[in-house]
């Protein structure tokens, strides 16, 4: 529901506006051209300007409107009007340029759902006419402040000047500095664009390109950093208030902008003024952009499915923000396809282990098969978007993956279920069906353990509801272990009867009968759920920690409410609150110590470690999961101990609430 | 705040049942919303104490559709904290809302807030919820631990749901009577959409105390 009241000024935003239109606003002197006659000043004012739009930029990809920041610049406005300030006109260009590709980057991946005043621009002059030669424009504009340097640096150190040439301003002590300081800002546009552009190429191909620009971008704004200190010493009447909140690297307020100007256009401006971040912070936040965008840009387009979606996991641990995450959808997803290269088929056969020769069978055209693809692709969109939104998102395809699950049971049996003997090809679709059917149980777990462990990384669970979260975590983890396991043996017995006249054949039954590392990594996830579960559960049945009441209603609701789009998707089947409470009732410390599922996990993360020596990822979990289950023993041995000793231990249980945390933020 | 009104506040919650009356908050005196008069003392509160724009139009709203559900707290006859609901179908459901919650800083931690809120929740339960909703900033950790003693749950987390750019939780409570109802568990997953017409605006969403 919304009300607004005109003529309020907290809730009309046209109200406070001081100029009804742009025109009015450069008629009264707002941005004037050029900046000022008074050289020196002019080119200060233009490094402010420049400074100005990077913190408004920087601030917008933050989930502002591009209307209230890099708009709110009366110059960006009237894209002819600075036609005749080479230097400021240039710098224009490249940025009207930039937004408009992240515009299309953004609106095209739709990662930005939730964020949607990223990408409203109608009424703004996102393009103005020859933005597309804004890099001819800016490399011009860039030779000759480099000459203008070259040309100070020489007449300093006494040298004969070789061409005349204008000085950029009149005050020679100062021509260095301001000259690195504008060379350093116009590229780290250029490469800034160069990257976005080559980051837009298909199938990744643009990706190598893209991290050399990254590596200028990174240097270029390390001299962007390194100029404050020129241009703060260089400036006159910059006001020390607030020296921290400071746009620009002067500190002075710089001129031309007007954030309540749009307001009364047609852009929309919600109808309070919004904080911008600082130059600094623009800084920073940029340098993390880079750094994100760095590190899809190294990423080796992974065929398969499993190392994708470990990827995007890892990946959003950064938690990277809108653009970075727009980028890393935009390489995963093109043309419906996995990286524009690789058909969805494919990639649903190879990771359901099926041999390279099904990947072109007819069976893809079937209606069920072509939906579960388009799930694949929903799927990899929706691990892009943000920690809140993807939680929600995947609490709603787990149905859909249900229902997809048994449709093709269903077309399955249809189709061979009472056929008793298969020609070749039948025989081959029949194969198809099982092992899809396998993985897209795996998958649909996977999907479920994620949206679990998300909560945790949302805050969304209390400490008195871990108790209920591990165990269901747990019944996650064993079926998906299940499955997976399940999927692996299948594919492996079809590899066994190829191979059947190896004489060798015993050991290959040694090799295949050992648990694969993958399965065995998830063992070790399960132990540290069960042994969490249990312990929780012992710390309330002996010593009533965590169990405070509820004014108007009791666990059973809270675990209705956590669990809702789990349980009405099955997953896992035939679960309820009543088999929580079996199972945790009679958690007993004495017991917990019998099977001590800590010291499982400690023994498992170490059998497999040397099974993931390729992949420090992996091994850095497996520290990881090493730690919090060596914590717990010491934590489960203490507890134990006090425990005979006090009746009462509400401090103790606030640190083994951290180690628990820890270990599902994994 | 008092010393003596803290440790009276600690040892309630302790005990983890709220508990109204303590010597601070006899002298508090809750009255429901009474008509056009206690419009401006609501207004001027919330104005003072949240940040987010409201117009006229939005207290005339819920105060005239739902008189029952708002509530004043006062203080020897000056206003102190005010709570503003609304209740209605929402997707197969009859849910409650909780728009504003305020209490001014003066008066805060004495449990005035949760004498507020409950009388609410008391009327939405009695009138056939069966849950109540709200969001609140996830930085307001007073609120946040307020209404997990009630029983709420995170529901979920909205990014940037604030024109501060703080992230929200939707909290939940749901009332204990599901299991009477044979035609649950009803659709719930839709509500995604937190711009729906019965919901506030981002703009509008109020902050709780």
């Amino acid at each position: 529901m919304s009300a607004l009241e005109i003529m309020d000024p907290k809730m009309d935003s046209g109200i406070v506006s001081k100029y009804y239109s742009v025109d009015e606003a450069i008629e009264n002197g707002a941005a004037p051209l050029p900046i000022s006659l008074d050289k020196t000043r002019d080119v200060q004012c233009t490094i402010d300007i420049m400074d100005h739009i990077l913190a408004c930029e920087a601030t917008w990809h933050r989930g502002h409107s591009l209307a209230q920041t890099v708009f709110s610049c009366i110059y960006l406005l009237r894209p002819d009007r600075t036609s005749s300030h080479a230097l400021l006109h240039s710098y224009c260009r490249v940025i009207r340029a930039t937004c408009k590709t992240v515009v299309s980057v953004v609106s095209d991946t739709r990662t930005h759902e939730e964020e949607d005043l990223f990408t409203m621009a109608y009424g703004l002059a996102l393009s103005g006419d020859g933005d597309e030669k804004c890099l001819t424009l800016l490399n011009a504009v860039e030779e000759t402040i480099s000459r203008q340097l070259r040309a100070c640096k020489a007449q300093t150190s006494k040298k004969r000047v070789l061409e005349d040439i204008e000085p950029l301003q009149p005050n020679l002590d100062l021509e260095e500095g301001y000259c690195k300081a504008l060379l350093c800002r116009l590229r780290f546009r250029k490469h800034f664009f160069h990257v976005l552009m080559c980051m837009k190429r298909s199938q990744g191909r643009g990706l190598e390109l893209a991290r050399k620009h990254i590596a200028s971008c990174m240097s270029e704004l390390e001299s962007v950093h390194k100029s404050g200190e020129f241009l703060r010493s260089s400036s006159s009447g910059t006001c020390e208030d607030g020296i921290e909140d400071r746009t620009t690297a002067s500190g002075r307020e710089p001129i031309g902008f007007d954030p309540s100007l749009n307001s009364r256009l047609s852009a929309p401006t919600p109808p309070r003024a919004i904080k911008l971040l600082s130059w600094e912070k623009a800084l920073e936040y940029f340098v993390k952009l880079l750094h994100d965008l760095e590190v899809i840009c190294s990423y080796s387009l992974d065929p398969s499915l499993e190392g994708v979606l470990r990827f995007v996991v890892q990946f959003q641990k950064s938690q990277p923000d809108l653009i970075a995450r727009a980028h890393l959808q935009l390489l995963l997803v093109q043309d419906g396809k996995l990286y524009g290269r690789d058909p969805i088929f494919t990639v649903i056969t190879k990771a359901a282990t099926l041999p390279e020769a099904t990947k072109n069978h007819d069976i893809q055209k079937n209606e069920y098969i072509a939906q579960l693809g388009q799930l694949v692709i929903n799927l990899l969109k929706i691990l892009c978007t943000n920690a809140a939104w993807q939680r929600r998102k995947l609490g709603k395809i787990l149905q859909d993956w249900r229902v997809i699950y048994v449709q093709l049971e269903l077309e399955f049996r249809k189709q061979f279920g009472e056929v008793a003997s298969h020609s070749n090809d039948e025989h081959l679709c029949v194969k198809i069906f099982q092992h899809i059917l396998i993985w897209v149980e795996e998958q649909t777990y996977w999907i479920a353990s994620r949206f679990l462990i998300l909560g945790f990384e949302l805050e969304l669970f209390s400490p008195n509801e871990y108790c209920m979260v591990y165990w269901y975590i747990y019944g996650v983890l064993v079926k998906l272990a299940e499955k997976a396991h399940l999927r692996m043996t299948l594919s492996s017995g079809t590899a066994k009867r190829k191979g059947k006249k190896k004489k060798d054949s015993l050991k290959d039954v040694a090799i295949e009968s050992r648990i694969p590392p993958s399965i065995m990594f998830l063992q070790c996830h399960i132990c540290l759920a069960e042994g969490l579960t249990l312990m929780l559960a012992a710390l309330r049945n002996e010593l009533n920690v965590l169990q405070s009441p509820f004014l108007y209603n009791t666990e059973h609701e809270r675990f209705i409410q956590h669990f809702e789009l789990l349980q009405k998707a099955c997953i896992p089947d035939q679960v309820s609150y009543t088999s929580f409470k079996e199972s945790t009732t009679y958690a007993s410390f004495p017991t917990l110590v019998m099977y001590n599922y800590f010291k499982d996990a400690q023994r498992l993360a170490k059998e497999i470690k040397s099974s993931f020596h390729n992949d420090p990822d992996r091994l850095a979990e497996l520290r990881r999961l090493e730690q919090v289950a060596e914590h717990n023993c010491v934590a489960l041995n203490v507890i134990c101990r006090i425990a005979k000793a006090f009746e009462s231990l509400r401090c103790k249980n606030c640190n083994i609430d951290v180690s628990s945390i820890s270990f599902l933020k994994n | 705040m008092e010393p003596s009104s803290i440790s009276k506040e600690k040892d309630k919650e302790e005990k983890g049942v709220v508990v109204e009356i303590d010597a601070s908050s006899s002298e508090i005196e809750y009255v429901s919303y009474g008509g056009e008069h206690h419009l401006p003392l609501i207004m001027g509160l919330v104005d003072q104490e949240l940040s987010e724009p409201y117009s006229i139009f939005t207290y005339r709203y819920f105060v005239y559709l739902w008189p029952h559900l708002s509530f004043l707290a006062f203080h020897r006859g000056k206003c102190v904290g005010t709570v503003v609901c609304k209740m209605g179908e929402h997707r197969d459901t009859f849910r409650g809302y909780i728009a504003m919650l305020v209490v001014i800083k003066p008066y805060r931690g004495r449990g005035i807030a949760t004498g507020l809120v409950t009388r609410s929740i008391q009327v939405m339960m009695e009138s056939g919820c069966e849950e109540v909703t709200l969001e609140a900033e996830v930085t307001n950790k007073g609120a946040l631990a307020l209404y997990g003693r009630l029983g709420f749950i995170r529901a979920k987390r909205l990014f940037r749901y604030y024109l501060n750019g703080v992230d929200a939780f939707r909290l939940k409570l749901l009332f204990p009577c599901r299991e009477l109802c044979p035609s649950l568990p009803r659709d719930a997953d839709n509500d995604d959409n937190y711009m729906i017409h019965d919901h506030l605006t981002p703009e509008e969403c109020p902050k709780h105390v």
